[in-house]
């Protein structure tokens, strides 16, 4: 079967797998802070970041994408939003934040070389 | 009783009392009630009404606004923080007076919508440096998010010198003499405040002081507790040292801290904390330290968990659980901000060892980074599995420093050893 390599750049772990992999299945197995609450794309919160590789991800369903872009939202109304909101928000304006370097790790596939990182 | 309460010839006081108050927001309490500030400015060409209060209070808030001001004066209002306690009476404000505009800042947009639910709302939002004239006074806005919500603003009056500051330098104590060189001693609720709304937020409050510090000031009014007109600055002064880093090793990023906080029935969890101490100690520019948690209590440990950089917690599991003094340590994890610090669960247990894995979940969900596997080891620790301990705390400290070495593991082999620690776990 065709393999891929995912490398987690958090904790410097590189795992071969199948490709047709799912972020989530291996994440937290090498202990990488990329975290998840609903596991099936609703709430967004296992969002993270494509470090390199973005082109041997699986394709962006329409809903996956919705939830990115609620999450954006999400994050810049929320109470107690991320340490760094206005860095994360600045990136997000500049670099096209939902779907290109930001996915969810319950829902992408992995068909090729990839390293990513928890946001 | 219901009268307004002069600052100075063109600012009074509006707000509200509430001294039966003991518990506020469920999390704090107050020996002696609290107080909802709302205020009024007038200039030559009308009246600003800077925060109002909460719902229940409005009569309070409406007795004491009819005599500094018609409805039909009011130009101006200004909202620097969107929390119910000091929005309740503003639907009804805003019926009274519908000609006065509504200033919030750019962050409460959203929220003020969520909060009046009226879609045909008008209002203007504002950040540092954008002020509004009214005629011979000016109230200029700072954008000072997060203090505690991501909305809250403070407003400067030019010509006062005057900061109303929403709920910073704020607590709650209900003291009818109002003024802080007036009312009784005071000094406990405004720390106390600072520690539970503040202290999350330390990073929010300096950049805030940043922009307080070239004001010249000589009132800060706040939303909840006395006015301080009386060396006013001493509170800025106080806030900055709270809030400030103090340790050495906070300002030298070269160094990390790991906090190893642990308790012990029988001696077997101690010494695996001593010997994952010596693992970390051994990683260059990591600082290790451990803590009994038995000879303090989790209040006190609230400094060492905001500082650190890595926080361990080693517990036996009894009972099938991880120990209440343990589960309190955590649960004080709340009053700072550990998010994304790193963190790791060790201990020895007797027959089935749940806590490490128990204690692991919860630092997951404050989203604490929690690279390896807790440590869970069968009773009294050998040679064998204290030098796995070592490791361990090695490991720990690489990951700090981000020397972690590059391991490269195939999906299959990483999914087995889960599977096989799963199966030992159940079967214990």
């Amino acid at each position: 079967m065709a393999k891929a390599k995912v490398t987690f750049s958090d904790v410097n772990v590189t795992v071969n797998v199948p490709v047709g992999t799912r972020i989530i299945e291996i994440s937290e197995a090498v202990g990488s802070y990329i975290a998840y609450n609903c596991r099936e794309g609703d709430c967004g919160v296992c969002v993270f970041e494509v470090v390199k590789g973005q082109e041997n991800l699986s394709e962006l369903t329409k809903e996956e994408k919705a939830v990115l872009l609620a999450h954006f939202q999400e994050i810049l109304d929320g109470w107690r939003a991320t340490p760094n909101l206005e860095a994360l928000q600045t990136k997000m304006q500049r670099e096209n934040f939902a779907g290109k370097y930001c996915r969810l790790a319950c829902q992408t596939q992995v068909f090729g070389d990839v390293t990513v990182a928890p946001l | 009783m219901m009268q307004p309460v002069w600052l100075s010839e063109r600012v009074q006081w509006i707000g509200a009392f509430d001294p039966g108050m003991r518990s506020f927001d469920v999390i704090l309490k107050t020996p002696n009630g609290t107080t909802y500030n709302a205020y009024a400015v007038r200039g030559t060409d009308g009246v600003a009404v800077i925060d109002t209060v909460k719902a229940e209070c409005s009569e309070q808030f409406f007795a004491r606004l009819e005599a500094v001001a018609r409805y039909d004066e009011i130009r101006v209002i200004v909202l620097n923080h969107l929390e119910p306690d000091h929005t309740g009476a503003l639907p009804e404000l805003m019926r009274r007076a519908p000609q006065a505009k509504l200033y919030i800042s750019q962050s409460a947009q959203l929220m003020l919508k969520a909060l009046l639910n009226r879609g045909d709302l008008d209002f203007t939002s504002v950040t540092t440096g954008d002020t509004v004239s009214l005629g011979d006074r000016t109230l200029r806005f700072l954008h000072t998010p997060y203090l505690h919500w991501p909305d809250t603003q403070c407003t400067y009056v030019e010509e006062e010198y005057i900061l109303f500051s929403g709920d910073v330098f704020g607590c709650h104590f209900c003291d009818e003499r109002l003024f802080n060189d007036k009312v009784g001693d005071f000094r406990f609720a405004f720390e106390y405040y600072y520690a539970h709304i503040m202290r999350p937020f330390r990073e929010h409050v300096l950049e805030a002081l940043t922009l307080i510090d070239p004001l010249p000031i000589n009132i800060i009014a706040p939303t909840h507790g006395p006015i301080l007109r009386d060396r006013p600055l001493c509170y800025v002064q106080r806030y900055r040292e709270l809030s400030s880093q103090r340790l050495q090793s906070e300002v030298d990023a070269s160094e990390k801290t790991m906090v190893i906080f642990y308790i012990s029935a029988y001696g077997s969890t101690t010494l695996m904390a001593q010997a994952i101490r010596d693992g970390a100690e051994s990683v260059p520019g990591v600082r290790a330290s451990v803590y009994d948690i038995e000879g303090g209590d989790a209040d006190l440990f609230v400094d060492l968990v905001e500082d650190a950089d890595g926080i361990l917690i080693g517990t036996p599991t009894i009972n099938g659980d991880a120990v209440k003094p343990a589960w309190d340590v955590l649960t004080s994890f709340a009053k700072t901000n550990v998010r994304s610090k790193l963190a790791g669960a060790f201990g020895s247990y007797g027959w089935s060892g749940e806590a490490v894995r128990m204690v692991e979940d919860r630092m997951r969900g404050l989203k604490m980074r929690v690279p390896l596997d807790g440590l869970r080891i069968k009773l009294i620790p050998s040679e064998a599995e204290l030098e796995e301990c070592r490791q361990y705390g090695r490991q720990m400290g690489e990951h700090l420093v981000g020397i972690n070495a590059p391991r490269v593991v195939d999906m299959a082999d990483l999914l087995a050893s889960k599977k096989q620690a799963q199966a030992e776990f159940n079967a214990n």
